[in-house]
């Protein structure tokens, strides 16, 4: 069932445009990977979806975002407010950007739970230490009278994931989750969001530059490049037949299991900034196929099923990087 | 790297460097108040780096794989325990001698940067080691060192009147990598050189580590959190958990046989949706470093632990039934 359909977003923060018509949908119970390098727009997308580009003078400047039947772009800050927590979660990188220092975690998750779903103190705190307890987090009852500073990062990150569930949402935006953690740590919390989703049929959006972490944990994937779509499909389809030199280049970056010495790449280059994209297709100065039409003519997002795939070359398997 | 697995025997025979019961504790007061406590960030270990190969150390926070590289580099002095390097203690080494092995032996940091004067610029950068090592240089001789040093490493010689602030993060570590080389060393200690960047850019900066290594001949100690990029770029791998060496791969493609090499193996996320695995949720975490159990330090997370792994601490054997070198530190090893 749909949950969230994006059409045609763009976002623009005073001359610059960072986000190109973004377009992707995410049905309940699935999650979808947004896979990117730094500075492709990822993070902005979770921002747009949040309704909190304010803060950092940016605004939709076209397209739609609809949430279970409700348009958000254009809502009123007061009915944005009530969906914020409640209905859509934000999970982010560092989980101090999430935890206040000087409160005992427990009373975080429980305010979460008083203020969204109207519980009683004494409600808010059993269901907050029930959630612990779902997380994995040993001995929930004292954790939840401890400060962050009294705990690991991996297990902060398990408390910000408890005040995400605390509201009940239907929707999970995790930007970068377990960028900082370790990496058996990672593959658990990784692993607890999977879980979530398919037993409470969330919807999860995972922001991930590591492709490897899109092929392990998500249904769908959608590829930014410069804040525009490069490709996006099912996550078997895209990695059976990656059809964006883009797509083909991030997959390679990560060495499987037995790959031969001396066969890793990388992409060269970097991404450009916002201010310094370039005419075309914003990823040819990068790309292995690049001829010269792709300097002057940025190729459309071309539909086929559900397979999206913006480029003049699409399905023609360069060397991996070039 | 075909070249540097083919050891001839006299070169098996003599690694490049060596430590012995190599130990390094940290002591620190708890608290205002606190008692003093203690903390061994590196316990008891025995390790050969082979001459001209990749010898990978990987393991989680905390396992003092950072710790044993400044060891091994004598950046730290140890607390028992030696470490030779070509046939030299490094302990009985004065300061002088020291400073004339240091041309041989370099080390690349996770992030150059936060060890260069923000106000250099990448050719001061780059320079710095001949001068610490009084290389006296004329201006010409100097300019193509700069220039022929950022060749080698990839970076686009007019790059050299830039400042940090001006690099993206793979440039900086191009010209981490640059200064590590200035002083034409046999040997470098990597210490995460890619944590901090994106895959992308990883990938990039192993392939050039690689080819240095080639090129050069070179001698790695490779240290790092991610076994799957250690499988792919290592001829050995040392596995490290809370300080103590828990298994020895002598190939990078051997069959693990200890519990936690084989969650960090589960932990990668291999880019192959038709090679999905379903992580086992643990309860556990990693221990407190300061109150380390007595026995073996992974019981409390094992899901293979006994009685006697809490009480008894497995020492450092050749695994049965293993590939020569092949040695692992654990009462309830995986079957082969």
């Amino acid at each position: 069932m749909l949950l969230l359909e994006v059409r045609d977003l763009s976002v623009t923060i005073g001359p610059l445009q960072p986000l190109d018509r973004i377009a992707f949908t995410l049905d309940k119970g699935s999650i979808l990977g947004l896979v990117g390098e730094s500075g492709s727009g990822k993070s902005l997308t979770a921002m747009a979806l949040m309704g909190l580009l304010p803060l950092i003078g940016g605004r939709v400047s076209q397209g739609s975002v609809r949430f279970a039947g409700t348009e958000l772009v254009g809502l009123e800050e007061t009915r944005y407010r009530a969906l914020r927590g409640r209905r859509i979660a934000l999970i982010t990188q560092n989980p101090m950007t999430s935890l206040d220092p000087m409160l005992r975690v427990g009373a975080q998750i429980d305010q979460v739970g008083m203020l969204h779903r109207g519980l009683t103190a004494a409600a808010a705190r059993q269901r907050s230490i029930e959630l612990l307890d779902q997380l994995r987090i040993p001995d929930a009852t004292t954790v939840h009278g401890q400060y962050p500073h009294q705990m690991s990062g991996g297990m902060k990150q398990r408390v910000v994931i408890a005040m995400a569930l605390a509201g009940d949402p239907e929707l999970i935006i995790a930007d970068e989750p377990t960028t900082a953690l370790d990496v058996t740590i990672q593959a658990q919390i990784i692993q607890l969001l999977v879980d979530l989703v398919r037993q409470r049929g969330l919807a999860l959006v995972l922001i991930t530059h590591d492709m490897g972490v899109v092929a392990q944990a998500c249904d769908g994937v959608v590829v930014l490049y410069a804040g525009r779509v490069a490709e996006s499909n099912s996550v078997d389809a895209v990695f059976a037949a990656p059809a964006h030199p883009y797509t083909q280049a991030l997959i390679a970056c990560i060495p499987r299991s037995g790959q031969a010495s001396g066969s890793l790449r990388g992409i060269p280059g970097i991404v450009p900034s916002v201010a310094g994209y370039s005419s075309g297709c914003r990823y040819h100065p990068r790309c292995s196929l690049a001829q010269a039409r792709c300097q002057t003519e940025a190729p459309t997002l071309q539909a086929r099923g559900s397979h999206r795939v913006a480029c003049h070359f699409a399905g023609t398997q360069g060397s991996p990087n070039g | 790297m075909a070249d540097a697995q083919s050891t001839t025997p006299s070169a098996a025979a003599a690694p490049l460097v060596r430590t012995q019961g190599l130990t390094r504790v940290f002591t620190s007061r708890g608290s205002l108040l606190g008692r003093q406590r203690s903390l061994t960030a590196v316990s008891d270990v025995d390790l050969d780096i082979p001459r001209g190969q990749v010898t990978g150390v990987v393991g989680e926070s905390g396992c003092g794989k950072s710790t044993l590289a400044r060891l091994v580099l004598r950046l730290l002095d140890a607390s028992s325990g030696t470490v030779s390097f070509d046939g030299t203690d490094l302990a009985g080494v004065s300061a002088s001698g020291l400073r004339a092995l240091r041309r041989r032996m370099q080390m690349v940091f996770q992030d150059p940067y936060s060890s260069i004067d923000p106000r250099y610029s990448v050719r001061d950068a780059v320079l710095e080691p001949l001068q610490v090592q009084g290389v006296r240089l004329q201006a010409a001789d100097r300019r193509d060192k700069v220039e022929s040093l950022m060749a080698m490493v990839g970076l686009n010689p007019a790059l050299a009147d830039s400042f940090p602030h001006q690099l993206s993060g793979g440039q900086k570590q191009r010209v981490g990598i640059a200064r590590a080389l200035a002083l034409q060393p046999e040997f470098l200690v990597l210490d995460e050189p890619t944590a901090s960047l994106d895959v992308s850019i990883q990938a990039q900066i192993i392939a050039l580590l690689e080819e240095l290594q080639r090129d050069l001949g070179l001698t790695y100690l490779f240290i790092s959190h991610d076994l799957g990029l250690v499988r792919y770029f290592c001829n050995r791998i040392v596995v490290m958990y809370l300080g103590r060496v828990v298994e020895i791969l002598p190939e990078p493609l051997a069959t693990v046989r200890h519990p936690y090499t084989r969650a960090l193996m589960d932990s990668t996320f291999e880019p192959d949706p038709r090679r999905r695995r379903v992580v086992t949720l643990l309860r556990g975490e990693i221990p407190d470093a300061f109150k380390l159990p007595a026995g073996c330090a992974y019981a409390a997370r094992c899901p293979r632990a006994s009685a006697r792994c809490e009480s008894e601490r497995p020492l450092l054997i050749d695994a049965p039934a293993a590939t020569a070198g092949h040695r692992l530190a654990c009462h309830h090893p995986l079957e082969p």
